[in-house]
């Protein structure tokens, strides 16, 4: 099980997107920040009429670092579109929340998880992670693990575990124990 | 790096002083785990309802990037933990797209594949109609519920190996071909299902008090149900015939004869009929997958690179322990690409956008949760409405924790 040991590749500056387009049944486009909300609105107003999805990804060590990802559904034509929208860490986008009510917890998780701040959503908040939470969990930067120092001490019985090499605290060894067994009985 | 700050939440505070601010939640029984609704009332009217989510939230995605392509199946699993199987589905299709071996799935293994997401179907609508009834006061729903949904649960456990998550399909395939005696016990349970259905119905379709709670009570309308990208029976009762099998068929499904029920009230008690419905439906598609499964076949793709060798072979044929080996140890890797899958699960259009940069674990997989999206229409829904109707609401739009908070 080497998998959670190894955090996932970092920096590896491909966009994976651009390679293989036509691999679902939905027609791509890459639309820029500052045409993206009159862009969606269009798309909107030719029978795209239900936001799916929206969500992003971080291409750390790409230029711009991540894509936001709109996927829109035409309920008359059955057909997929989707949207990249590529920004930079502390651009903003516009948010679609009132073109599309479903936008809300979705543009509030794509906030909590990588940082993106959408202009114009009401109520842009945490939606998953603690109000009080450092940093975005999503982002390829933040580590998959705590680092040790800022762990909670194990419990002493898991010290004594012949698992666990480590050094018990002072007076809870086994032979401590069985000492304070003895006095005990005396 | 500069990170924006997240704004503390805003308290529901009276506006007027004639209403109260009510926390529902989050362990409160009827809202099907751990929901909590900021309620603003006035008496015993919702004048506003935030639903606060987050509660379960495991970080299965980022999980998901650590572990090797396989390994992620498992955890992504444990998303909608009522229909396990329909997430492997997803997941494993949309895998199947990146590596390019979509086509090459065998015929037996996308019927099995059929039939377990019916049955899977059936099982999570138990669970639903069990746990709505007894919102509704109808105990023993409960028990009928889920005894059928116990019958369906033994035959997981015997395909897959265990009863809630079994983990039984794999990218190309599944894990084996279904047990001896599979069969036999998939023929009694179709046998019994429309006795049992009948009785469900007659408990409940006819039912005075259950129609009183649930007609007229949490209606969505069309337009609202598209603005809510409510999808899956929510959407269904609300008139619009949209079902992913259908509108984009995957694992054979073109080839199932079934209808797509639908209604046009969007009231709690058409979402209710909408879902009895479905599982006569499911049972049709049941029945005309295990027709298919008496013809025999492989179960996995038959490409080294992608599935573990049969074992009795791993002794005999140095190849075959080398590829063991190296599946095992570091997983296969997948060509770089994005791919949208969705499939129809019991709850809406559950979609994956994975994307790949070519290496042996997935670089991003983003879920569309249907729970989630549905459950956020409960804020379009509950205003107006009485608290015991919001019950109601909850329950009728049937949200899974696992899979909104993921």
């Amino acid at each position: 099980m080497p998998s959670t040991q190894n955090p996932p590749i970092a920096g590896t500056a491909i966009d994976p997107t651009s390679l293989r387009p036509k691999l679902d049944d939905a027609v791509v486009e890459r639309i820029s920040p500052s045409e993206l909300r009159a862009r969606l609105e269009a798309f909107k107003g030719d029978g795209y009429a239900m936001l799916l999805d929206l969500g992003a990804v971080d291409y750390l060590g790409r230029e711009p670092r991540f894509d936001v990802v709109y996927h829109l559904l035409n309920l008359a034509t059955h057909a997929r579109l989707r949207v990249l929208c590529g920004i930079n860490d502390g651009e903003h986008l516009r948010s679609v929340m009132d073109l599309w009510k479903s936008a809300d917890w979705a543009e509030r998780e794509v906030f909590d998880l990588f940082g993106i701040v959408f202009d114009g959503h009401a109520d842009l908040r945490r939606i998953q992670m603690p109000n009080d939470w450092e940093g975005h969990p999503l982002r390829k930067d933040y580590p998959m693990r705590g680092n040790n120092a800022e762990r909670s001490p194990r419990p002493a019985f898991a010290n004594k575990s012949n698992v666990v090499a480590g050094t018990p605290p002072a007076g809870r060894t086994l032979e401590a124990l069985q000492e304070q067994v003895r006095r005990a009985r005396e | 790096m500069t990170q924006p700050i997240a704004p503390a939440a805003p308290d529901i505070v009276s506006r007027d002083g004639n209403t109260m601010v009510l926390s529902m939640g989050p362990q409160h029984p009827s809202t099907h785990g751990v929901l909590q609704v900021m309620l603003e009332i006035d008496g015993e009217t919702v004048v506003k309802a935030d639903p606060e989510i987050g509660y379960l939230h495991t970080g299965i995605e980022k999980t998901a990037e650590g572990l090797f392509w396989s390994q992620a199946q498992t955890v992504i699993e444990r998303m909608d933990y009522l229909a396990p199987s329909s997430n492997a589905l997803c997941y494993v299709l949309a895998v199947e797209k990146l590596l390019g071996i979509a086509d090459r799935i065998p015929e037996r293994a996308q019927t099995i594949r059929v039939l377990t997401m019916e049955l899977t179907r059936i099982a999570s609508h138990c669970v639903w109609l069990g746990t709505h009834g007894i919102d509704l006061g109808a105990i023993s729903v409960f028990f009928y519920c889920f005894d059928l949904r116990e019958n369906i649960l033994d035959l997981q456990e015997a395909a897959g190996g265990a009863r809630m998550h079994p983990n039984y399909l794999r990218v190309g395939g599944l894990n084996g071909d279904l047990p001896a005696g599979f069969i036999a016990r998939l023929d009694a349970l179709i046998e019994k299902f429309p006795g049992r259905m009948r009785e469900l119905r007659g408990l409940l379709q006819a039912n005075p008090i259950l129609q009183d709670r649930t007609i007229d009570v949490g209606v969505l309308t069309q337009d609202e149900a598209i603005q809510w990208g409510v999808t899956g029976p929510s959407l269904r009762a609300s008139g619009i015939a949209y079902d992913v099998r259908r509108a984009f068929p995957y694992t054979g499904y073109d080839s199932y004869d079934f209808d797509v029920p639908t209604r046009t009230q969007g009231d709690a008690y058409a979402r209710f009929l909408v879902r009895l419905d479905e599982m006569d439906q499911s049972m049709r598609v049941v029945e005309q997958a295990r027709r298919r499964l008496d013809v025999p076949g492989p179960v996995m793709i038959d490409d080294p690179k992608i599935s573990l060798p049969p074992k009795e072979t791993i002794a005999l044929s140095m190849e075959a322990l080398i590829h063991h080996f190296k599946l095992v140890s570091e997983g296969f890797r997948v060509p770089p690409g994005d791919v949208y899958q969705a499939i129809e699960s019991p709850r809406g259009e559950l979609g994956y956008y994975v994307v790949s940069n070519g290496e042996n674990r997935p670089y991003r997989i983003r879920t569309r949760p249907p729970s989630m999206y549905n459950l956020q229409a409960l804020k379009g829904l509950a205003p107006g409405n009485l608290i015991a109707d919001l019950v109601v609401m909850i329950g009728s739009l049937d949200p899974v924790f696992g899979e909104v908070d993921r």
